[in-house]
């Protein structure tokens, strides 16, 4: 399974891109002017500055040139600040926003449509399912609270859209493991028993802090069946790296 | 009493005071300490160890068959177990290696590692357990807690009253006999040990070298004492070198021992706990005890002599600055050798850092940073004072060299921002140690309060360690190229743009954290406002060089290098404030990569361009170019071979502050079928381990190309050739003087005034216009010099 999400590649590409551009210019002219300006005695010019001991050398600058290189990479910047825009408001969308619908009502599926062009991933409802951090393992519900700020549901879940069990993993020891369904997204509701902790959705891209006392949310919009990794990208204390979770997604 | 008699007993007394201090046993808030059940005894019934309850466990041999089952009797006497009562007793059995397995009901299992009893056993002192003996040579320890209880749990005078427990540990030896793992904290104490010893001799072969005949203790006391109390900014700067120096090394061997950690999956060289320790000390030491020492090495040496000054305005303050520094960095690391250092990162997120989870030596830890905090404000306000009002005449702003300004702008920045990480220590402090409840939210505390103090300051903070080094890398390439630098104006304008938005970008540190979008929204804008005048100032750089005569030297191949990596530095930066990506890269290696890529490649290359530009001036010696070469050669591909694959982990999934990770295995089939090897589930895929290690090798040899420096230095100062007083051809006031230069650095002081005090001419034709409508607004805040007689 791929590790990063269609919409982080997307992304990435582009920035790769402008990247290597930068880098083309700048190491290149960095390139030319080491070499060719190169000199043993330092004589291969005249002293054009008048560079003297004690003496403010005559100052060596060109207006025109130095604002190019400020309005050009500033224009590089407003591009690159409009492209990650939109994919900024996709992945912290409002409930209720056109990406994201309402919460579904009993028997209501997300489909969840993907566009490959935008890696962004729109679905007609969604599903409230909670996450608890605490030192140092995740507990998943399936089925929260009615009636909090982030659900009303009053029906729980089916078995196929959201059930929770527990797996050996290699390393990690004994893990929860939360089995969700491809094609369907879910608005994961947040909070911490003690310190911050932070799952990392290896296979989303995406992760957010837990707190204590403060509800924080995350979407996560699945489209691939496979299993993935859940580890906790906040230092939380002494078994930190082995505080993780397996996500099953099954069609 | 003359001088030196004053100045010997004060160095008495010092190494009393400090001798005192390392005598005084380091701090722990339980007996038992706090790493788990297996230390702390059994955590549900109180804290009374007894010597009346005996625990017992049997079955065990001297020396272990390999993956033998051995069949264990847990049981204990004594205390107030008796078989009247309703509950009799528990405990909980550890053991290192192999694996325990309950035999019945009475007995669970925590994990391969850890039993112990359930209710159902609650009711024995007896119990048993299979152990499966490991398959490969170890020496096992098994630790056992037996809990004598009275029965009482549940009746009013609560459950664990007059309960007893005692705890037995026995070594089982593996079949052959193989030598111990070295303990880390162990090593790191010797390797540091060893390390304060060398620079001890290699000062004592100083003094030596200085004058043969004279080698005796009435010369070194004073020589000694002189160093320990002097205030003359270029010896303070010296010893602010020595620090530094000495604390990089300090940070270099943790690192190492990090990555022998991560070298391969899996690896359990260094445990999780030892892990957190050693990287909280990696990047505290790094920032706070090398990085900004080193600086302030380079700024005290050069800034007075660059605006053609006598010394700092304070130079007392100077030295208490320097000597604060020493004494944090202990506190620092009280801790850190009984294996209670500081476990919360150099960023100590809250409420981590107040809670009962992370170590005892966190408290020191964060008192030793309430020092620094002190010494780095008094030296803001030294450097600033000494560069508005003791600048030559004919300085106006706009005549100091660019290392000058980037000294002007650095502590600006920093004493604007510190005075917020300040007051979040204290509070910190106060909640570990008073109980109050500042970042406690169960009490109505804001956890989130934490990282915005700490960011306001630790972002300034990360461009307070690089702006000094736009500075050296700005009079290097000039100076190299034979030209005056591109832009002068622009890059002093640059400079403090990055001051400005230094201010306004640290929520980028907290995309993922639950703070408001709004804000998170406003600065990625202003983060990736920053590319704008980095990018001016790497152009004016490339820029300098055109039309030049570019001779290279050992300085001029460092800077170039800057350029290289503080470039690929800056563009993997520009990856974070897209808010989108990241969310996948937030505490990933590739953050390491790009704070790595700005910090070494920017900070540590800088300076180390810095100290051969700057070394003839100092010493009056010469460096050998040839080594020189060798070492930035060395240094620059192992570097680059430690960071570059840190990238492509990170966007794999590998976590930083992850003691170590396991790679995902597809699983594979034999001819008919059969599973040959199991599926799993790792972060990483299976090249990620072959690059892991071979950025583990990069970097011990990248540690190790940076000894080249030292022997340099020794060589240099046993038979450097004589440098003159301007090798380079520089154009500021440090090159118009001696090499060494002599003390006071500029001038002569008679009947209360200051004479022949350098004048800075101007080549260019505009002095009219000098100072500016905003310097002279800026100079009528300043106290007039001739009025108060003398500066």
């Amino acid at each position: 399974m791929a590790v990063t999400s269609p919409l982080f590649n997307v992304l990435w590409d582009e920035y790769i891109l402008w990247s290597l551009l930068v880098g083309v210019i700048t190491f290149g002219w960095l390139y030319h002017h080491s070499f060719a300006y190169r000199s043993n005695d330092g004589e291969k010019a005249d002293n054009v500055d008048d560079l003297t001991v004690g003496v403010f050398p005559r100052h060596n600058d060109n207006l025109k040139l130095e604002v190019a290189w400020t309005v050009l990479p500033f224009l590089l910047i407003i591009y690159l600040t409009y492209i990650s825009w939109a994919p900024l408001d996709h992945v912290w969308s409002a409930p209720g926003s056109e990406a994201r619908g309402d919460e579904c009502l009993e028997g209501q599926s997300s489909n969840n449509i993907f566009y490959e062009d935008t890696g962004f991933v729109n679905s007609e409802c969604y599903h409230v399912i909670e996450l608890t951090g605490q030192q140092w393992f995740w507990s998943f519900e399936c089925n929260p609270t009615v009636n909090s700020e982030f659900s009303q549901r009053d029906y729980n879940l089916s078995a196929d859209l959201c059930a929770v069990s527990s797996q050996m993993v290699e390393g990690y020891g004994m893990q929860p493991v939360i089995n969700l369904k491809a094609g369907e997204t879910y608005l994961l509701v947040m909070e911490s028993e003690d310190v911050t902790h932070a799952p990392w959705f290896l296979q989303l891209s995406t992760k957010e802090d837990v707190l204590q006392n403060q509800k924080t949310t995350m979407w996560l919009p699945m489209t691939e069946v496979g299993d993935s990794l859940i580890l906790c990208t906040e230092y939380c204390g002494d078994a930190h790296s082995v505080m993780a979770a397996v996500v099953s997604v099954h069609s | 009493m003359n001088k030196e008699k004053i100045a010997s007993r004060t160095l008495v007394i010092f190494v009393v005071l400090l001798l005192g201090m390392v005598a005084v046993p380091s701090a722990t808030s339980l007996p038992t300490g706090v790493a788990g059940v297996k230390d702390s005894g059994c955590n549900c019934h109180g804290a009374v160890v007894s010597d009346s309850v005996v625990p017992i466990l049997e079955g065990l041999p001297e020396t272990y068959n390999y993956s033998e089952v051995y069949t264990l009797t847990i049981g204990f006497t004594g205390g107030p177990a008796d078989p009247s009562n309703i509950n009799q007793g528990g405990f909980n059995l550890w053991v290192s290696d192999g694996e325990i397995t309950p035999s019945d009901a009475s007995v669970q299992s925590w994990n391969p590692n850890e039993v112990s009893h359930t209710d159902a056993g609650n009711d024995q002192t007896m119990w048993t357990v299979d152990w499966i003996a490991p398959a490969n040579d170890r020496n096992v320890e098994f630790i056992l807690h037996a809990n004598s209880v009275n029965g009482n749990a549940g009746s009013s005078e609560g459950g664990t009253s007059g309960d007893e427990w005692n705890r037995l540990s026995i070594q089982v030896a593996s079949p052959t006999v193989i030598l111990e793992q070295a303990n880390p904290y162990t090593v790191l104490t010797t390797l540091i040990i060893v390390s304060f010893v060398l620079l001890l001799m290699v000062l004592t072969f100083i003094f030596y070298q200085n004058n043969p005949e004279s080698f005796d203790w009435e010369n070194f006391a004073p020589w000694v004492a002189g160093w320990l109390t002097t205030t003359d900014h270029k010896r303070v700067g010296t010893l602010y070198f020595l620090a530094g120096f000495f604390f990089l090394g300090i940070g270099g061997i943790m690192a190492i021992l990090i990555r022998i950690q991560l070298m391969e999956p899996g690896n359990d060289f260094l445990t999780q706990d030892q892990y957190n320790q050693f990287f909280t000390l990696h990047g505290t030491t790094m920032i706070f005890l090398a990085a900004m020492p080193l600086i302030n090495g380079a700024a005290n040496w050069m800034v007075p002599l660059q605006i053609g000054a006598p010394d700092l305005a304070f130079p007392r303050l100077n030295a208490m600055s320097f000597w604060l520094q020493p004494v944090g960095a202990l506190l620092i690391f009280t801790g850190v050798f009984t294996g209670t250092g500081a476990d919360t990162g150099w960023t100590g997120y809250a409420p981590y850092i107040v809670s009962e989870t992370a170590h005892s030596g966190t408290t020191m830890w964060v008192a030793g940073q309430i020092l620094l905090v002190a010494s780095s404000t008094l030296t803001g306000i030294n450097f600033l004072t000494t560069i508005a009002v003791m600048r030559a005449e004919g300085m106006g702003w706009m005549h100091m060299p660019l290392f000058t300004w980037s000294i002007l702008i650095a502590n600006l920045m920093l004493f604007l921002s510190i005075p917020a990480f300040g007051v979040g220590l204290i509070q910190v402090y106060l909640d570990r140690v008073i109980g109050t409840a500042f970042y406690d939210a169960a009490s109505g505390g804001d956890p989130l309060l934490w990282s915005h103090l700490f960011w306001y300051f630790g972002h300034p903070e990360v461009y307070v360690v690089i702006v000094p080094a736009f500075g050296i890398i700005s009079e290097v390439i000039a100076t190299s190229a034979r030209r005056s630098v591109f832009g002068y104006r622009s890059m002093v304008y640059a400079m403090a743009g990055i001051g400005v938005v230094s201010f306004i970008v640290y929520g980028h540190h907290m995309f993922t954290s639950g703070m408001d979008p709004t804000l998170r929204f406003v600065t990625m804008l202003t983060t990736m406002l920053v590319a704008v005048p980095t990018g001016i100032k790497i152009f004016n750089w490339l820029m300098t060089m055109n039309g030049g005569s570019l001779v290279y030297r050992t300085h001029t191949l460092w800077a170039l290098g800057f350029l290289v990596t503080f470039t690929l530095g800056g563009i993997s930066g520009m990856f974070f404030p897209s808010m989108a990506m990241d969310l996948h890269f937030h505490e990933s290696y590739f953050v390491v990569a790009h704070f790595h890529y700005v910090l070494v490649g920017g900070t540590v290359f800088g300076l180390f361009c810095g100290v051969y530009y700057w070394f003839p001036k100092m010493t009056g010696k010469m460096l050998d170019e040839r080594l020189g070469v060798l070492h930035f050669l060395t240094a620059f591909i192992t570097y680059n071979g430690v960071f570059w694959p840190m990238h492509r982990l990170g966007v794999w999934g590998m976590a930083r502050r992850h003691h170590t990770y396991f790679i995902s295995v597809d699983e594979v089939r034999g001819v008919d079928g059969e599973v040959i090897t199991e599926a799993v589930i790792g972060a990483l895929p299976p090249e990620a381990a072959g690059w892991n290690m071979f950025i583990t090798v990069s970097a011990v040899l990248f540690f190790f190309s940076n000894f080249l420096l030292i022997i340099n230095v020794i060589i240099s100062v046993i038979r450097g050739k004589d440098a003159p007083a301007d090798p380079w051809g520089g154009w500021s006031f440090e090159w118009m003087t001696e090499s060494p230069p002599p003390t006071p650095s500029f001038g002569r002081f008679e009947d209360g005034e200051w004479h022949d005090l350098p004048v800075l001419r101007d080549a260019n034709e505009h002095i009219a216009n000098e100072p500016g409508k905003l310097a002279e607004w800026f100079n009528r805040l300043m106290v007039a010099d001739k009025e108060e007689g003398g500066n």
